[in-house]
């Protein structure tokens, strides 16, 4: 480790954001290559600490939102001293750089944002490099900047085991948010588990152009079971597609946390993702002076992502094969992503005998075979 | 001796301003009463608002990016009230100036002073183009342009959804569908703060000089200010119509312009940040007035700025939001009150 202490480390820094002011003023658009390695950022008192948190919904979505901020209050729990800041509802405009350049006027010694924002956000970090930036699905990193994620494609693949058991027509529904990798890669491996215990699975996808968008959500879900579709999928901050679900009786599979209360009877399980202890560790790192950036965190499953119990309705042989799978992947690391895959259009895109790697899941954007309404 | 209320037919300006600037000062005290009664101390919030926006060089910088656009709206929307109209549509003109700047900048390329000029001009005739339609039918068929302008806003948001999501995605990007980055940038003054408040004020002034001095302006004051005297006097109504509501359409269109290529450089959904629908705050404020326009768009800014300011002090969005719709509704009071006089009347005693 660097001694933190040394003026010339010091004057790198400083340098460093000199040279990121400099590209920002000379329109290069380009991120700011790090010249140095992974490096920290220095030790801080926890009294004197600042750990801000922006998400993308509210607080009360019962989902996505809410699993952040049961993360902040974990942290809050383990280190008590430190002073806190949350907003909630930031938009995908330039809002959000004024919301996090917020953040560093309020002298944020560590910022968590809860979605990617891209630009918007790098905008502000490029220009703050003391500050540690961590962005929750990003693509970018920098000396003081690392993203995280969930393999939530892992449990994911098990869900589709399980909707592939119980759907009986094999048309399954998907209600999606936007075009972008992490929904390629949930749309994909739900279909993955789905076809490989049901060779006529088939999904279909509707997207809303929103992650949280209760009304959109309940008439996508009804739309695809107007359209034939015996069980529900997707991938939305919320729950509101489960109530059409129960209201249908039709299976339904869901996102974030267990929301078996709004149709017990339609609840399969969820993707459930827990960021308790990654955040209190991150934070831990942040004090300790040891958080570095550049890094790229992929939770895997089991740790920070998981199905959730099987809902009261799961048939007993659902439960145990979808759980072999699952098992498979945790004993004996099972990638069931491995060719031969062929694309929507019926093209071979992964070829037999070769496997998908983390980061080639993380950033798919072609949807596999069987999936209709996903634009390629 | 008794008093008694009497209506006049205009309002002096010094009343006019007047009235705005209680109504204004009313709002804040209500907010204010709010934000105690919530457990917060309203001088300390207010003097931290006022440091973190005029105090540090991040705090000007988002108050220069949220004026300029405010500006530019508040203008669009302004320009449409002085002929007596309501152009309700400045945020789908705003998308629409966005998208084909954007257009531009992403397929053609050329010397950078050249594409921004030719993004500029994109931007004006995009959101020229999304107003005509309700031009025309408010010119030709007497249509409520209130309506037509208003209903267009959410067509344009899916046309921004469709290219950002669709055609024109950016496939590195995760969480939301959005265009590549633009590589056409307007310049920056300081920081993040780029050159498009310059072109804001440059607007303003502009339209000013235009209404006030030109026989254009004066033809488009009298058709606002009376339309069958217009008519009578043999001013082309129906033209100047035309003409206001496409500059109106382009002023909006060239905000969209410089916020995709000044501040956020990728056409997604979301952007316009409410600045059109704002802009309508913005004008009314201002009554219709485009030098108006300035001050009623520094207001605003000040209080958008604040909404972030205050959220981080933990006070909720819809809080600060209800402080702008406080001042429309105080305004919308005072503008009415404005219009009456208090005149003693003498009661003559009836003779038995």
């Amino acid at each position: 480790m660097f001694d933190l202490k040394n003026p010339s480390r010091r004057k790198f820094l400083t340098m460093a954001g000199t040279a990121a002011g400099a590209s920002l003023l000379g329109n290069t658009g380009l991120v700011v290559p790090s010249a140095y390695g992974a490096g920290a950022l220095g030790a801080v008192k926890e009294e004197d600490a600042v750990i801000a948190f922006g998400h993308v919904g509210p607080i009360s979505d019962e989902g996505w939102t809410s699993t952040h901020h049961d993360g902040l209050v974990a942290v809050k729990a383990a280190f008590p001293k430190a002073k806190y800041l949350e907003i909630e509802t930031i938009p995908y405009s330039a809002d959000a750089t004024r919301t996090f350049r917020q953040f560093v006027a309020e002298n944020a010694t560590l910022i968590f944002s809860s979605s990617e924002y891209g630009d918007l956000l790098a905008e502000v970090s490029n220009r703050a490099p003391k500050v540690a930036f961590m962005e929750c699905n990003g693509h970018r990193v920098a000396d003081n900047f690392s993203w995280y994620y969930v393999k939530h494609w892992m449990p994911t693949y098990v869900i589709g085991v399980a909707a592939g058991l119980m759907s009986k027509t094999g048309k399954l529904g998907y209600v999606a948010s936007f075009p972008v990798p992490s929904v390629f890669t949930s749309v994909n491996a739900f279909q993955m588990g789905a076809k490989s215990v049901n060779p006529k699975a088939t999904t279909q996808v509707i997207s809303i152009n929103s992650w949280f968008d209760p009304q959109g959500a309940s008439q996508a879900g009804t739309a695809l079971l107007d359209n034939g579709a015996d069980f529900l999928f997707g991938i939305m901050d919320e729950a509101a597609y489960l109530q059409v679900a129960e209201k249908r009786g039709i299976p339904a599979a869901m996102w974030n946390t267990d929301v078996r209360r709004y149709g017990p009877k339609s609840y399969v399980t969820s993707c459930v993702v827990d960021w308790r202890k990654f955040y209190v560790e991150q934070t831990r790192k942040r004090l300790a002076g040891t958080w570095t950036g550049n890094e790229q965190i992929l939770l895997p499953l089991g740790e920070g992502v998981d199905r959730d119990a099987w809902g009261e309705s799961v048939p007993e042989n659902v439960r145990q094969t979808a759980d072999a799978v699952r098992t498979k992947m945790l004993k004996d690391g099972f990638n069931p992503f491995a060719g031969e895959i062929k694309d929507s259009a019926g093209k071979v895109k992964i070829a037999a005998g070769e496997k998908m790697d983390d980061m080639a899941l993380y950033n798919w954007n072609w949807a596999v075979e069987g999936v209709t309404g996903l634009a390629t | 001796m008794a008093f008694r209320l009497q209506r006049l037919p205009s309002v002096r300006p010094e009343i006019a301003v007047a009235a705005h600037a209680v109504a204004i000062g009313l709002a804040f005290v209500v907010g204010g009463i709010a934000v105690t009664i919530s457990g917060h101390n309203a001088f300390t919030l207010a003097a931290k608002v006022l440091t973190a926006s005029f105090g540090s060089e991040f705090g000007l910088e988002d108050f220069g990016l949220l004026f300029g656009p405010l500006m530019l709206t508040g203008l669009a929307a302004a320009v449409t009230l002085r002929i007596g109209l309501w152009n309700i549509g400045a945020e789908g003109q705003f998308y629409i100036g966005a998208v084909f700047a954007t257009g531009v900048g992403l397929f053609f390329s050329g010397p950078p002073w050249l594409m921004l000029t030719a993004m500029f001009l994109a931007g004006g005739i995009g959101g020229a183009l999304w107003i005509l339609v309700p031009t025309l039918a408010r010119a030709y068929a007497n249509v409520n342009e209130i309506i037509t302008t208003l209903l267009l806003n959410f067509v344009a948001v899916l046309v921004v959804n469709y290219l950002s999501t669709g055609l024109w995605r950016d496939r590195k990007q995760s969480v939301l569908g959005a265009t590549a980055r633009i590589p056409y940038e307007v310049p920056n003054l300081s920081g993040s703060l780029h050159a498009g408040i310059l072109v804001a004020v440059a607007a303003v002034v502009l339209m000013a000089l235009l209404i006030r001095y030109t026989r254009w302006g004066y033809e488009v004051r009298i058709s606002g200010a009376n339309i069958f005297a217009a008519h009578y006097a043999g001013i082309p109504v129906r033209s100047r119509l035309i003409s206001v509501m496409l500059i109106s359409g382009a002023i909006a269109g060239i905000a969209g312009m410089l916020e995709v290529a000044g501040t956020v450089h990728r056409l997604q959904g979301g952007i316009s940040n409410n600045f059109g629908y704002l802009g309508i705050i913005v004008a009314v404020l201002a009554g219709g007035s485009p030098i108006g326009v300035v001050f009623s768009g520094f207001v605003m800014a000040v209080i958008l700025n604040a909404g972030i300011i205050l959220q981080a002090q933990g006070i909720l969005l819809n809080d600060v939001l209800a402080m702008t719709g406080l001042i429309l509704f105080f305004t919308a009071i005072g503008e009415q009150v404005a219009h009456y006089r208090i005149v003693a009347t003498h009661v003559v005693a009836q003779e038995a």
